[in-house]
This record gives structure tokens, sequence and C-alpha cells, in this order.
């Protein structure tokens, strides 16, 4: 058995990573991703639990969060589509309309 | 005139109110004195309908035929206010209401709470209100009964005067309406019973003072010349201010029944050092010198003749001007009082000195005004000047145990009030009549295409001869003019000679510091009778001096009428107001007027009162007085300026004689005079504008500059560059250069906040 300590380190650590993928990046698809990737660390913190007390309810979460995930998925990619075809671009640097 | 054709069924209006308002009040169950209330109340309600009818109506034909702009309307509520306040005259000289001074209307007006503050404690003493009501004794029903019956007439004459002048054309109903609010000023400032309200309906005449000079708003000189009286003025009222505070500090009240019942005592009873007092009525006195256009602040009142001419007459010469002499005329009682026995004497002759230096200044400068209206403006200033020197004798006298004397004196300057309002009113209203057929004549004759160029129907050097062409106006002129100069027997001779008497009597009292006021209107009464002549001469007498005074013609009945009814005022109220004992009556509290003895015994009362005094040294006076102004002062003028009438014209017998005699008094050239070093100072009002002018470019403009210069370097430059313009720039960039749009920045931003909130609630936990 891992220490859960472990577990959650390594799904802070994706976390982090996610985020900072989220600051840094360009390029729309790739900021998904590191949605994506936080989405991740944090069912991994479900899964743990649910093993570590034997509770179900962890599960359960992490199936509607993989499902969740999935929807949005679809929608940013169909945001990005809508979006590619009015500036023919998705780069973030240069969608900047919040600011006016 | 097509107007004339036209029943003037309009006039039922007017006539119809005066008849039936006093029946209405008393089938209501209002006596004389309740329904003073209307005297203020229609006024009040009646001039926002006229301005607000006009507005609406103007321009078309019934408002401008039927209604005389609006004029029928406030000539409708006039006449009410003048039947009620004969109505309170008759009441009050045959003694059957009962006056008790002062009838409260609306009690508890205001109310407000009394702090006892000493610095320490704050604690509610009482409370005390503002109420309104009314104080009627004989000084405030005579000058009521002045401006009720001039309102009344000279309303009666604008609508002739300023509805026939095409310039007026639709803004009269302005006119009329500020007309309107006027009197209503001048009613309640008689009416008050306290000094507080007094002050409030003051303002609200000098309001109008200031919009009806600026009438012709288009002009710039009346425009500045509405300013300038409006300024000045205020430059007295915030002296009266101040001395209205002074006054409270010491009464802790402002009604005359605390003030004038018991002037020694306070409000709470407590006793009142006359030394206190000299201060407060000193600068009560500042305020009365501004209205009344006296010496020092006297500026004003030549140039508010750039106002219509019906307002010259009613509110320059025969009645606002009045409220400064009825504010002084007021302090009376104060004066009076034995506890102030010989303290106020100071006051009472500061009062006759000013009127004495500015009867004289007044007078040089007519001499040579050639201007129509402001010869008769520098004519009031004089003659205002003269009842101030008669108030300041009676106050005098008044403080100092010579009671019988005070109240001579005292009804001697309010009668020459009554006679220069009559005479002076009518006088204007004379000199708007000429001036009127003059601007006719002169459109008349430019016409014809031979006369352009500059035309000044106000200046006398243009006019000349039109005695024959004005009948009506120049017996009301010369009627008017012998009254002001006082002619013996006709109209302001009674009360003039009783000024000059009374003030020679003071010096003979003991009273020495007067003889300098008292030797200058001694020289005024002679000055006044070369002015007046020499208007009237240069006016009516001699041949026409320009085209369009040959072809003047006296048209309209509305101007002529009231000529007519002041004329015969003018020329007999004197005489018969002097034999029932009008100079007492004012004098003495609720006194009536009754022929002393039957009617041969008080005429010969009277003439031996006037002509042969008991001293010798007044019968001097007295005589001198006559000489100098019904003989010296016309003849004089009528070597200057007299002439017969040109070949075929004829005047009326009533002033043909005068014609004809100025024309045998021979001619004095004063060309060399006329254009001396004093004749020019005197053109320039001996220079005492300019010094205002002087006074004010190098106090007031250097401030102004001064405190712009503060406003743009300092408070612009410092305060706004480096304090707020520079420190809003700054912190405004920082937190623009925040707002990137770029998503990924705002969710930094998101998560930092997410970490900021997760950190303080572990520590708060």
């Amino acid at each position: 058995m891992i220490e859960p300590s472990w577990i959650a380190g390594l799904g802070a650590f994706l976390f982090v990573i996610g985020l900072a993928g989220c600051f840094t990046r360009k390029n729309a698809i790739i900021v998904l991703m590191c949605v994506e990737i936080m989405l991740n660390a944090v069912n991994l913190n479900f899964v743990a639990g649910a093993a570590h007390y034997q509770d179900v309810h962890g599960w359960v979460y992490t199936a509607i969060a993989i499902a969740i995930a999935a929807a949005e998925v679809a929608v940013g990619l169909a945001i990005f589509l809508a979006l590619y075809s009015q500036r023919q671009t998705i780069s973030l640097d240069e969608v900047t309309l919040l600011r006016h | 005139m097509g107007q004339h054709n036209k029943s003037e069924w309009n006039l039922l209006l007017p006539v119809a109110m005066m008849i039936t308002f006093p029946f209405i009040c008393q089938a209501v169950g209002y006596d004389a004195i309740s329904s003073t209330i209307f005297i203020l109340a229609v006024p009040l309600l009646v001039f926002p309908i006229v301005l607000i009818l006009g507005q609406v109506f103007k321009g078309t034909d019934m408002w401008k035929h039927d209604l005389k702009e609006g004029g029928i309307i406030v000539l409708a509520a006039l006449a009410i206010t003048l039947v009620l306040t004969l109505w309170l005259v008759y009441e009050f000289i045959l003694g059957h209401g009962h006056f008790p001074g002062t009838g409260t209307i609306i009690p508890d007006w205001i109310s407000f709470d009394l702090l006892n503050d000493d610095g320490v404690n704050h604690e509610l003493i009482g409370a005390a209100g503002i109420s309104f009501g009314v104080w009627i004794d004989a000084v405030s029903l005579t000058v009521l009964f002045v401006a009720a019956f001039l309102c009344f007439l000279i309303c009666w004459f604008s609508i002739g005067y300023m509805t026939t002048d095409p310039i007026n054309e639709d803004r009269n109903h302005r006119f009329f309406g500020e007309f309107l609010l006027f009197s209503l000023g001048m009613f309640g400032m008689l009416l008050a019973d306290s000094f507080l309200w007094l002050f409030i309906f003051w303002e609200i005449m000098g309001l109008c003072s200031y919009l009806l000079i600026g009438f012709y708003w288009e002009k710039p000189s009346a425009a500045a010349a509405a300013k300038k009286a409006f300024l000045t003025t205020r430059v007295g009222d915030v002296f009266l201010m101040i001395g209205l505070f002074m006054l409270y500090d010491i009464y802790h009240s402002l009604d005359f029944a605390v003030i004038l019942d018991s002037p020694a005592l306070t409000a709470t009873g407590e006793a009142v050092s006359g030394d206190a007092l000299v201060w407060p009525l000193l600068l009560l006195f500042v305020g009365c010198v501004g209205k009344s256009a006296q010496f020092p602040l006297h500026v004003w009142l030549p140039d508010a003749m750039e106002g219509p001419t019906p307002v010259s007459a009613l509110i320059h010469a025969a009645t606002m001007v009045n409220a400064g002499l009825y504010l002084v005329a007021r302090m009376f009682n104060i004066f009076a009082e034995p506890a102030f026995e010989g303290m106020l004497s100071d006051v009472a002759m500061l009062i006759a000195w000013i009127g004495g230096i500015t009867a004289c200044m007044a007078a040089f400068i007519a001499f040579v005004a050639n201007d129509i209206k402001r010869v008769l403006a520098y004519s009031t200033m004089s003659q205002l000047a003269y009842i101030f020197t008669g108030l300041g004798a009676a106050m005098w006298f008044a403080n100092n145990g010579y009671h019988h004397l005070a109240t001579v004196a005292f009804g001697a300057a309010l009668f020459h009030l009554f006679n220069h309002a009559m005479a002076k009113g009518m006088l204007f209203m004379a000199s708007g009549s000429v001036i009127h057929e003059m601007h006719h004549a002169h459109d008349h004759v430019h016409e014809d295409g031979e006369d352009h160029g500059e035309f000044d129907p106000q200046d006398m050097r243009n006019m000349g001869g039109l005695a024959s062409k004005l009948p009506i106006t120049s017996t009301a002129m010369m009627l008017g003019s012998m009254s002001i100069i006082g002619i013996p027997l006709i109209g302001g001779f009674w009360s003039k000679e009783g000024i000059v008497g009374q003030a020679w009597n003071v010096y003979l009292h003991g009273g020495s510091m007067i003889l300098f006021p008292a030797m200058l209107v001694l020289i005024t009464a002679g000055m006044t009778g070369f002015y007046m002549s020499r208007m009237w001469l240069m006016t009516f007498a001699g041949k026409p001096k320009s085209k369009a005074a040959s072809h003047v013609h006296e048209v309209t009945q509305w101007i002529k009428t009231p000529l007519v009814v002041l004329s015969l005022v003018t020329a007999f109220s004197g005489f018969l107001l002097a034999l029932f004992g009008f100079q007492h009556f004012l004098g003495e509290e609720n006194g009536h007027l009754e022929l002393h003895d039957g009617f041969i015994y008080a005429l010969v009362a009277t003439l031996e009162h006037a002509f042969l005094p008991k001293e010798i040294t007044l019968k001097i006076v007295g005589w001198t007085t006559i000489a100098l102004s019904a003989l010296l002062g016309p003849f004089i003028a009528m070597r200057l300026h007299g002439g017969g009438l040109a070949k075929g014209e004829e005047a009326t017998p009533l002033v043909a004689w005068l014609v004809d005699l100025s024309g045998r008094a021979g001619h004095t050239d004063v060309t060399e005079l006329a254009e001396g070093g004093f004749a020019t100072a005197l053109h320039n009002r001996l220079y005492i504008d300019d010094a205002y002018e002087w006074l004010i470019a190098k106090t007031i403009i250097p401030l102004g500059a001064a405190c712009a210069w503060v406003d743009r370097v300092i408070i612009d430059g410092l305060g706004i560059k480096f304090l707020i313009e520079n420190g809003t720039q700054s912190i405004s960039t920082t937190v623009r250069s925040l707002t990137t749009g770029r998503a990924s920045d705002y969710l930094l931003m998101a998560a930092i906040g997410m970490l900021a909130i997760v950190f303080i609630l572990w520590g708060v936990a």
C-alpha cells in the first residue's frame, strides 16, 4: 500500500503543472490539455481517497468528473473551431476582447 | 388712434373691482384692518398670473388690445389695493377701527428654538416664532396711501405709455408683472410689523428695481445701470443687515412692538443702554442712504433713468426711494425715548448732515444736466435730502427733550415726503409724456426723410416751445415744478418751509452742529428754484430747437388723465392738509385730522405759522427761503433760458403768463461760465462716479486678479496638477496595465486570489 500523502503530492504536482501550463501557453488546445491534467490531478485524489477510506463516493465523483471533462472538451473544441473560423487563429495572445 | 373710437369697456374691470371689493370683504366679515391682508395677497396672486398669461397669449389680439398686454389686470389689482388703503385711511382718520399699532394676521409663521449658548452649556430656553402682522400708524398709513395712489395712477399712465411703443411689443407683460411685484414689496414694507419683514420686502423692491431698470436689457447702458443700481444699494443693505443683527442682539427681537413701544427695554424686560444703540442705528441709516440715494451711495439713481419712464416715476421718484426715509422715520420712537436723552444726538446730526450735503450737491449737478429725466433724478435726490435733514432735526429735538418741536419737524419732513412723491411722480409722468410725443414726432419727421442721424428725445436742447403743443403736460409740469420749488401756497411750500425753519430752530436750541446743513438747505432752496425753472423753460418756452419739437401733438388719453388728477392733488392737497393740521397728525400717535376751531381760524393759524412765525430768526429764514426759491432762482433761469413762443403759437392761459414773463426777463449770456471748470466738474457729476471707478480699479480688480492668480497657479498648478492629476494618473495607469484582456492573465489573478483566500482561512482557523 502506497502512502496517501505520496498520491496527494503527485496530484498537487500534476495540478501545478496544469495550472502553469494554463498561465503560460498560448495555444488554446494546449491550454485545454492543461485543464485536463488539472482535472485528472483531482481525479487522482478522489480515487486515492476512495481506496484509502474504502468509500464508494470517491469513485462515483471520479466517473462524473471524467464524463463532464469529455463534454467540456467537446464544447471547448467547438468554441476553438468557431474562433478559428472568425479569426484564423487560436492563439490566446490575440484574443483580447475582454480588454475592451 | 383707432383705439379711441373703440369703447374702453376694459376699464370696467378695475372699476368694478374697486367698487365691489370692500363690500365683499365686509360681507364675509373682514373689517378694514383684517382686509389689509388682501393689499398683499392680491398682488402676490396676480403677478405670476400676468406673467404666465402674457407668455402664453402674447401677440394675440385680445391680449394686446382688450387687456393692454396685462395692464388692465394689473390696474384692477392695484385698484383693489388702493380702495382697501382708502378704506383703512377712512377708518383711521375717523377713529372707527381699533388700531392697536399691530394686529398679527398669521401667527408663528416660522417657529424655531432658542438656545442659551454661553460657550459651555447649550440649553433650550424656549421657542420663538417669526409671525407676520401689520403695523398701522399715521406714518405707515400716509406712506401707504402715497404708494397705493401713485402705483394706481402710474399703472394707468404706463398703459398709455408702454403699449403704444413698438419697441415694447410682446414683452409688456413682463413690465406689468414686475410692476405689480414691486408694489407688493412696497406695501409689504410699509405694513410690516417687524424689522425682519421690512427688510425682506425691502429686498423684493430692490430686485424689482433691478429688473425694471434693465427692462431694455439689450441696451448695454441699461444693463450696466441695472447692475450699478443693484450693487450700490446692496452695499447699503449689507450694513443694514449688520445693523439688524446688532439690534436683535440688543433687544432679542426685531418686532416693532418690542423695539418701538418700549425702546428702553428688551423683549425679556432688561434695560437697554442708549450708547449701545448708536452703532446699530448708524448702520440702519447707511442702508437708508443706499436706498434713498443719498450722498456717498447716490451714484445709482441718475443711471437708473435708463428704465422706462413709468418706472422712473414710480420706483425712482415716488415710492421706493421713500423706503429709506420710512425706515429712518420708524426709528423716531427710539430717539424720543426719555431714557436715551442726549445719547443719540450725534446720529441725528449725521442724518441732517448727509441730508444737507446731498441736497446741495444734487442741486448743483442738476444745474447742468440736459437730459430731462436726469434733472428730475437729481431733483429727487435733493428733495429726499431735504426730508432727511428734517428727520435729522426731528430726531435731534426728540433726543434732547423738545417733544413738541420734534413733532413739528417730524411732521414737516413726512409732509414733504407726501408732497414730493405726488409732485415728482407727476413730473416724471409729464416728462414721459414729453419724451413720448417727442419720440413720435421724431418718427413722423423721419418718415418724411428730413431729419436723420442721432436724436435723443430726452435731451432738452432738442425741445423748446412745447407749451403750445402740450397744454396739459405743460400745466402739470408747471404745477409740479412749483410744488418742488416751494412757490408759496402750492404743495411742497408748506413742508419745505417747515423743514428749513426747523433745521434752523435746532441751531437756536443749542444744536450748533446743524448750522452747516441748515445753511445748505437754505441755499438749495434757491438752487431748486433755478434748476426746476430752467428745466421747464428749456422744455416749454422759447422757440422749437429741433424739427421734431415743432411737430409734437398731445394725444393719448391714458397719459393725460393721471396728469390731470395729480395736478389737482399737487396744487391743492398741500394747502388743504396743512389746514387740517397734517403735520401734527403725522407726529402724534393715533391723531386725528381735523380743523382746529373752525375754518377761518385754521386758515389764519396756518398762514401765520408759515409766514409769520414768532421767533425773529425763523421769520428771517422763512422769508429768505421764499425770496431765494420763488424769486431769485426762477428769475435767473428766465434770464438764461426764457423766451417767448414762436409767432402764431398760443399756450393755454394757465401757462401763457409764465412764458410771456420769461420772454420779458431779458437775456444774459453765460457761455463762459457754462464752459468753465466748475461746470465741467458738474457735467462729470463732481467726479464721484469716477472716484468710485478708480477705487474699484485700484482695489477690487487687483484683488480679483490676485485671487485668479492663486486659483490658476496654486490651486490648479500645485494642487490639481501634482496631487490630484498626477496621483490619479499614475494610479490609473498602473491599474490599467493589469487589464490585458488575455484569459490566462485573468486565470492567474483568479488563482492568486484563491490562494490568498485559502491562506486567510488557514490563518483564521
